[in-house]
């Protein structure tokens, strides 16, 4: 099962920005995947659902930078899996925050030593030729796999002392206070993130529509 | 002349690539604009075509999924032998609003519309099937913009801007934003809902209190406070409560 969600991390994470951005990043595809690999496809929604408020909070506006939830999201699951209820959300949060953390820090990386490359090849690149840049490229795709399998298999790690040792000596009511930490937080940026891209202008109207909406199926059902 | 559309379309789904901060999208764009200048007057090899790939390798930033329209441009424009100075004008002209109209369409249109249905379809109950309607919808819609924008490019040229004011474009533009608020609106009951059923008595409180919290600081404070640094902060103090207050 590990080796399964390490490559699919690995697809993940080179999703997000290198290739082909059609969307297995975000982290509710992601870890709803991840849960399918791992056996447990509930835990899998509930996990991307958290990290899916979490991501809205990020506009991947021009070169900002940011934390990367999608292989934290396969390792939040590879941590929770089989875990029932509150206590698996706990941990499997604890666990893809750092891995986002780990994830953002080495993108910024990459994005540098690819720069420095670049600035290193900028004679060769002005001759024109194209297996010049070819190489190049197919290089920086090289090490954002590398980047991507490596950040996974962090996330895996830690998932797996997550499971071995947090597991054993956090205490059922522990679990819950992390994982409702983790929910409040999750609620709080995707609130704030939605309200960020809906802005002041007439947006603000249909998005207060939909809430009223939103709410009344709420309590209706 | 029959332009390698195909190839070059494929060689833009990694246009990111090699992303960095001196060129930003400039090796990538070059690698997609390459099959278009194979037919360059004089034949590959030649000055001329190696002078075109030169350029089209230059700093490009702006949004993924338009970059087509900027590959296709240049391109046409090389064939059309446009004086180098006009097309490195050209390319960074269209940095600008390639970027705003995708941010626009996609990023604050397209994909959290989706992502907010998919929510709350998840949030009534839908199962994990769900999620690869999301991937089919978003990437039907995806893939139509990367090959409209090349086709575009290409067929344009140097008069680029014309297919910027695609009434296509236009209608979508304004029909995607408020589409994409209210979705947002309607999801967010449904997802804190769909959370709280996790917890019970004062845990699921204590959740509306955080978030409240939360919520107040991100507004407040978003130079020092994001979701992300949120979301650890929270979690920590969690875990020295848990560990503190043992049962």
């Amino acid at each position: 099962m590990e080796l399964s969600l390490l490559a699919w991390g690995t697809l993940v994470g080179l999703d997000l920005v290198s290739v082909p951005q059609m969307m297995i990043a975000r982290p509710l595809v992601a870890a709803t995947v991840a849960g399918l690999l791992a056996g447990d496809p509930v835990m899998g929604v509930m996990l991307g659902l958290l990290f899916e408020l979490f991501q809205y909070d990020i506009l991947p506006f021009g070169a900002v930078r940011y934390p990367e939830y999608g292989p934290a999201s396969v390792a939040a699951v590879s941590a929770a899996a089989l875990m029932q209820g509150a206590p698996g959300l706990g941990l499997g949060a604890l666990i893809g925050l750092v891995t986002s953390l780990v994830g953002g820090l080495s993108m910024h990386a990459l994005r540098r030593i690819n720069g420095r490359v670049v600035h290193r090849a900028t004679l060769r690149l002005e001759t024109g030729d194209p297996r010049v840049l070819v190489r190049l490229h197919s290089a920086a795709l090289a090490r954002d796999a590398l980047r991507a399998a490596l950040v996974t298999a962090f996330g895996l790690l830690l998932a797996a002392l997550g499971r071995n040792v947090l597991a054993l000596v956090l205490p059922l009511s522990g679990a819950t206070a992390l994982a409702a930490a983790a929910a409040a937080a999750a609620l709080a940026a995707g609130a704030s993130g939605i309200l960020r891209t809906v802005g002041v202008g007439p947006n603000l109207r249909w998005f207060a529509l939909g809430l009223v909406g939103g709410a009344a199926v709420v309590w209706l059902t | 002349m029959k332009p390698r559309l195909g190839l070059s379309l494929l060689r833009l789904f990694t246009v990111q690539g090699s992303y960095n901060y001196e060129r930003m999208l400039g090796v990538g764009m070059g690698v997609a604009e390459e099959p278009l200048l194979r037919d360059l007057r004089d034949g590959p090899e030649s000055p001329t075509y190696r002078a075109a790939v030169a350029r089209a390798a230059h700093f490009f930033n702006a949004h993924p999924y338009l970059c087509g329209l900027a590959v296709g441009a240049a391109a046409r424009a090389e064939h059309e032998g446009v004086p180098p100075q006009r097309i490195e004008r050209l390319r960074a002209a269209l940095c600008g609003p390639l970027g705003s109209l995708g941010d626009r369409l996609v990023w604050a249109g397209w994909l959290p519309l989706l992502s907010a249905l998919t929510l709350a379809a998840v949030g009534l109950g839908a199962g994990w099937w769900v999620v690869f309607a999301f991937l089919l919808v978003y990437n039907a819609g995806h893939v139509a913009l990367r090959w409209w924008a090349l086709k575009a490019g290409w067929a344009y040229g140097t008069r680029v801007a014309a297919a910027l004011h695609h009434p296509v474009l236009a209608r979508a533009a304004a029909v995607v934003g408020p589409a994409s608020a209210v979705a947002c609106g309607f999801a967010l009951p449904l997802v804190a809902g769909f959370l709280g059923d996790s917890f019970t008595g004062w845990v699921r409180v204590a959740v509306a209190v955080g978030a409240a919290v939360g919520f107040l600081a991100l507004r407040l404070r978003p130079d020092i406070v994001s979701g992300h640094r949120l979301g650890l902060v929270f979690v920590a103090l969690a875990l020295i409560a848990a560990s503190v207050v043992r049962p």
